[in-house]
């Protein structure tokens, strides 16, 4: 029966295609936006998520990786004593200012991790080497902010906070949420040339590498108890945080999602109409099969079969719509990031809507009096 | 009053449409009776409520008034569901306008009927390729209701009629839009298939040029069954060239 159904859905090219487009169009709007707005917030703990840290240690009320506040460096020394810590690095995360060729001024955030362990720094290059930080006055910038750095390239030299800087390296898609450029370097020369305002013993963060098979979680407590006053997280608490912070504060979170919940109730409304009529139209074949004597349950499954037709077929083509579309224009700037959940939300609401679109009509085929058969 | 080689009695059926001042009474104590295996016609001038007294038969429409036993079951007392399944088991239909699934092959038109009684899948085509072979269409099965011709598709229609051994077979008009040799032959059909299968075979018509093919012919008028004739005696002539 089913497959009569479905065989039956498939014939009708015109009606499967307007249909097949509507379930497709909304799959798509909803991985491509979902998928837009993860990527993008993401973007907000992108130093927490990479960094390889597994504990994050700041001043309290650092909710924010991109903007640190001060904490002297001595308190690491408590830190490095707790059980479990395999190491833990000083880290410093400020807004500083690059001055550009042209005389034009580009905020950035300098990144400086410790020397020796480079525990923090950046973790996938374009260009040349994430160890070339310790070169004197050397740093790395990432190669989509080159631009905004007056088309920097690997050798050349910038300004910043009056300080002479050697880009000795372009990073790979490292692209904050905040839109500044990041500028990795060592922890001494971030401290010491490219920030203002700084006494020499403080940085913004406490980097700590757990030893391998501790509990994460705990440990983080076990560091609190030492240093009360500070704020102490592992990393993925840390990363939800940060992207929290930019949901709430910005209200992109808000907008983005109105935008997404707009298209779609757009998309979604195409696919009811579009299969509610495609039942509707088929009244009288429907009424032909209670006249023969199909029970209410032999029609239901009928047009059952053909809702879940549709809404799998307008699925997978919606998929695969979608990771094209992706693979496409997946950039740094603008990244997509797709994950299954996200799909299988797609797949589910439009589901949803087609069975409810065929419900619907299936209310009244279910009141329909066969005698209308009769009448030519 | 039951008598057991009769495949429909009726008595006294009434029905009318409409309400208030458009109330239109359709039939007014229409009875008749017709025996297991008889070839029945039903004629009469357009409008005169033929295609109203074969649905009331057919189980498909309820009478306002009078019973109708459809063998042996008083109609009336079967709910909804059970007429359904009561149509399903015993009778077959082919309708005036055939009703045919557009999207379907005219295989899986006649199959269909037969899975929406459960059959599995490969076994109601089994049937229905029978079927299509005696209605001669079995190099036609995958072609669908479009791409046959109106002749084609009224054979469809009658595989499909048949294709769950009913015990009686309602044809609204099957000849009607055929031309005349293809009406001879699909009523040369339909009375070869009802003597094989033992079917009771109820036909509405006006088509005076296939009433040689009936045992009886009932005349229905002013919502009555006015007299029963046999084919070739003189009395139907008359009112049947009056329709036209
Ligand atoms: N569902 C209906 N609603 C209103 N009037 C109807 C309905 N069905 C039939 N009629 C009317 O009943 C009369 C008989 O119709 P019908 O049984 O189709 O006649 P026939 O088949 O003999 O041409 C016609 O006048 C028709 O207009
Ligand atoms: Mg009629």
């Amino acid at each position: 029966m089913w497959i009569l159904a479905i065989k039956a859905m498939l014939a009708d090219r015109a009606k499967l295609a307007t249909s097949l487009f509507g379930v497709a169009f909304a799959v798509v709007l909803v991985n491509l936006q979902g998928g837009l707005l993860l990527g993008l917030i993401e973007k907000a703990s992108l130093l927490v998520d990479y960094g390889q840290a597994d504990i994050w240690v700041g001043r309290r009320y650092t909710n924010n990786v991109d903007v640190g506040s001060w904490i002297p460096e001595r308190w690491i020394q408590r830190i490095r004593k707790v059980d479990g810590v395999e190491r833990a690095e000083p880290y410093l995360v400020s807004y500083s200012e690059a001055r550009l060729a042209n005389g034009s001024f580009e905020p950035v955030i300098v990144v400086g991790s410790e020397p020796a362990s480079l525990l923090g720094n950046a973790w996938s290059m374009a260009q040349g080497d994430a160890r070339a930080v310790r070169h004197p006055d050397g740093i790395l910038v990432d190669s989509c902010d080159a631009e905004k750095l007056g088309h920097c390239r690997v050798g050349d030299t910038l300004e910043i906070n009056g300080r002479r800087a050697k880009v000795v390296g372009l990073t790979d898609g490292i692209v904050g949420f905040s839109t500044n450029p990041y500028v990795f370097t060592t922890l001494e020369r971030a401290r010491r040339q490219y920030v203002t305002g700084l006494t020499p013993e403080y940085c913004s963060f406490f980097l700590v590498k757990a030893r391998p098979g501790t509990n994460p979680r705990a440990l983080a407590a076990r560091i609190q108890r030492e240093v009360p006053h500070l704020d102490v997280y592992d990393r993925q608490t840390y990363s939800r945080m940060c992207m929290e912070y930019w949901l709430t504060r910005t209200g992109i979170g808000m907008s983005f999602g109105l935008a997404t919940f707009l298209g779609l109730l757009v998309g979604l409304a195409v696919v009811g109409q579009t299969l509610y009529a495609s039942v509707t139209e088929r009244v009288k074949e429907f009424a032909t099969l209670k006249a023969l004597g199909a029970a209410d349950q032999c029609v239901g499954q009928f047009v059952l079969a053909q809702a879940l037709g549709n809404a799998g077929l307008g699925s997978a083509l919606g998929l695969a719509i979608s990771l094209a579309i992706g693979w496409l224009v997946n950039s740094p700037r603008a990244p997509i990031n797709w994950t299954w959940w996200i799909g299988a939300l797609s797949v589910l609401l439009t589901t949803g809507v087609c069975l409810l679109a065929a419900w619907l009509p299936y209310v009244r085929i279910r009141r329909l009096d066969p005698a209308t058969v009769l009448r030519g | 009053m039951i008598a057991p080689n009769l495949a429909i009695l009726a008595r006294g059926v009434c029905k009318e449409f409409g309400s208030g001042p458009q109330r239109t009474p359709v039939l007014q104590g229409a009875g008749l009776g017709i025996a297991r295996g008889e070839v029945v016609f039903l004629v009469g001038p357009s409008g005169s409520g033929k295609t109203t007294l074969l649905s009331i038969l057919g189980c498909i429409l309820t009478p306002d008034g009078g019973s109708v036993q459809v063998l042996n079951q008083e109609v009336a007392q079967l709910r909804p569901a059970e007429l359904a399944a009561f149509r399903q088991r015993h009778l077959g239909y082919v309708f005036q306008t055939f009703n045919l699934f557009p999207t379907l092959s005219a295989l899986d038109n006649v199959a269909l009927a037969a899975t929406m009684r459960g059959v599995a899948l490969p076994t109601a085509r089994a049937q229905a390729e029978r079927l299509l072979e005696q209605v001669g269409l079995s190099r036609q099965g995958r072609l669908r209701p479009g791409q046959l011709s109106t002749g084609g598709c009224q054979r469809v229609a009658v595989a499909r009629g048949l294709v769950n051994d009913p015990a009686i077979l309602f044809a609204d008009e099957p000849t009607a839009s055929l031309d005349a040799a293809n009406g001879q032959a699909v009523m040369e059909l339909l009375t070869r298939l009802v003597k094989a299968h033992g079917v009771t075979l109820v036909v509405v018509t006006h088509d005076s040029r296939i009433l040689s093919f009936a045992n009886r012919i009932l005349h229905l008028e002013h919502g009555r069954l006015i007299r029963a004739t046999q084919p070739g005696e003189a009395a139907q002539r008359a009112t049947l060239e009056s329709v036209a």
